[in-house]
């Protein structure tokens, strides 16, 4: 599937319905937008209105959480042909979903479940990969998740599992920075290792977030501001990985636009410092 | 060693049914034990899955304050494994769970402000269609009205309700304090359909129910004036049915006409 890295978009925002008309009346700071794909697999109304106008005016990414790529179960081709035709409709320039599983035999546990690190989950997640990449016909990219749990089966570091993914079944990876660094902690290993650990020229994205810090373990919440140790992986991840499309996630507590805009500014700023004004907007 | 199928099945009935089996392929944390952090697991599913069904049924959460309403979803969330790709679906049996579980059948009403809410979500993002508009009925000639026949918005969905759900899911909206539950002397037939991007909802006299649910069924405009005339009696009818009809079209609740031979 030859295709060209996708573009560096800059920084950009997940759309949320609590900002449509803010977006639409106003010309806020942002590049683009990540749309939660399953949130406009429907059938009319002012979803998929919003989400037409906001197309017209912004380059615009699609992000799933129900392919369940690393699921045992078969995988649900209605779920996929209604993919498609989103896909049709908002020409994203990429589309993601998580290197998870959601659920066995028809359930939905609408979470993002971690696999275990082996040859057998490996050899099953490249093998589906490349199934949905055909019916698609384009590469999909696939983030990291946060983990709470460790398998004694697993058989390699996350990161290297990552790696072999992308490699062998020739997609993309969202490099999510607060994922990372939420796992690390929950773990006991380095984000730095993993960070250098992917391979740089398959990340064309990177989520930023907060989370919930539990003492013990980090639950990835998405429901707070970004956290000091958080951008300063992001800043590590910048100088290692270069430009990579960036957007502040938040799902939860979801505050004005206006302050989500002011966090993608400091991103902004932490790139500009790292990789200098001229490059960075050379690579826009 | 599981296989991936086994451990991914065992790690599901850990979420769903509390069996402890998939702790044995986990290891502790150099902070926390295992068993600890499946938990997290089997929290966020509940959790995550009551807080869909509290924005979905925004006025029944009102209705039956935190606790009750953190009863009713613990039961449902139990009695219906979310088996659809989008959230947005998980809630979709309430009205009927709240209809027959032993827990919450004594009070009427509830399953009738979720059949309410559910009707409204529906109808938010339900199929487009450009409305009905007066002015190509106008350019039908007079003696042609009696072939017409009508096309509901894709939207459209009659319920009936037996309670006054309808009056304390508009007082629950209003922020304001609902009335006291009771059943109705008569059944109340109400209209739910989006207007533009809102979605709203009419309840409809006995007379009015009767002729939509004839037009929506595809009977023509004379034949519904027929109707009209029988059940309210001759005098004005075609003068009623008239009005119901331009009340329908103002308000968007029609896509299309269409001439029968």
């Amino acid at each position: 599937m030859a295709a060209a890295k996708p573009p560096f978009l800059g920084f950009g925002l997940g759309l949320r319905p609590q900002h449509y008309s803010e977006i639409l009346n106003g010309s806020p700071a942002v590049d683009w937008f990540e749309v939660l794909s399953e949130n406009y697999m429907v059938e009319g109304g002012q979803p998929l209105r919003m989400l037409d106008k906001i197309c017209e005016r912004y380059p615009v990414v699609m992000h799933g959480v129900s392919l369940s790529i690393a699921s045992t179960s078969p995988l649900d081709l209605d779920y996929l042909t209604r993919l498609k035709a989103l896909v049709a409709r908002v020409n994203p320039k990429w589309i993601s979903d998580h290197l998870c599983w959601t659920g066995v035999h028809g359930v939905n546990l609408h979470d993002l479940l971690p696999v275990p690190y082996t040859r057998e989950a490996l050899d099953h997640v490249v093998d589906r990969v490349s199934q949905v990449q055909d019916f698609l016909g384009r590469r999909l990219t696939l983030e990291n998740v946060s983990s709470y749990v460790t398998f004694g089966q697993s058989e390699m570091t996350e990161w290297e599992f990552v790696s072999e993914v992308a490699n062998r079944a020739d997609c993309w990876l969202l490099f999510d920075v607060n994922n990372v660094y939420v796992s690390a902690y929950n773990h006991g290993f380095s984000a730095d290792d993993f960070l250098h650990g992917v391979p740089r020229d398959r990340v064309v994205q990177f989520h930023v977030a907060g989370h919930s810090h539990e003492e013990s373990h980090i639950v990835d919440t998405h429901d707070h501001p970004v956290c000091d140790e958080v951008w300063d992986l992001y800043r590590a991840a910048v100088a290692h990985f270069g430009p990579v499309s960036t957007m502040i996630e938040r799902d939860d507590n979801i505050p004005p636009l206006a302050e989500l805009v002011e966090e993608l500014d400091h991103a902004r700023g932490i790139a500009s410092e790292v990789l200098g004004a001229p490059q960075l907007a050379a690579a826009e | 060693m599981s296989s991936l199928k086994d451990l991914q099945e065992s790690f599901q009935r850990g979420i769903l049914a509390g069996d402890d089996t998939i702790l044995a392929e986990i290891k502790d944390s150099a902070k926390e034990d295992r068993k600890m952090l499946f938990g997290v697991y089997r929290h966020a599913y509940v959790a995550r899955l009551a807080e869909v069904l509290a924005d979905d049924y925004e006025q029944l959460h009102a209705y039956l304050g935190d606790a009750g309403f953190a009863r009713f979803a613990k039961s449902y969330i139990a009695a219906h494994p979310s088996d659809r790709k989008s959230a947005r679906d998980f809630g979709r049996h309430v009205p009927e769970f709240l209809k027959v579980d032993a827990g919450f059948n004594k009070h009427p009403e509830l399953a009738e402000i979720a059949s309410l809410e559910k009707a409204l979500a529906d109808a938010f993002d339900g199929l487009d269609a450009a409305p009905l508009k007066l002015a190509r009925l106008a350019g039908i000639a007079p003696e042609l009205w009696t072939k017409l026949a009508f096309t509901p918005h894709p939207t459209a969905h009659r319920l009936t309700v037996t309670t006054n759900a309808a009056d304390i899911w508009t007082a629950l909206r209003e922020e304001a304090a609902p009335p006291q539950a009771r059943l109705l002397p008569e059944p109340q037939a109400i209209l739910v359909w989006r207007q533009d991007v809102t979605a709203r909802f009419r309840t409809l006299g006995s007379e009015e129910a009767m002729m939509w649910d004839e037009a929506a069924a595809g009977t023509r405009f004379g034949v519904l004036c027929e109707m009209v005339a029988t059940f309210g009696g001759e005098e004005g009818a075609d003068f009623r049915a008239a009005t119901y009809l331009k009340d329908w079209v103002d308000m968007e609740s029609l896509a299309d006409c269409r001439l029968l031979p």
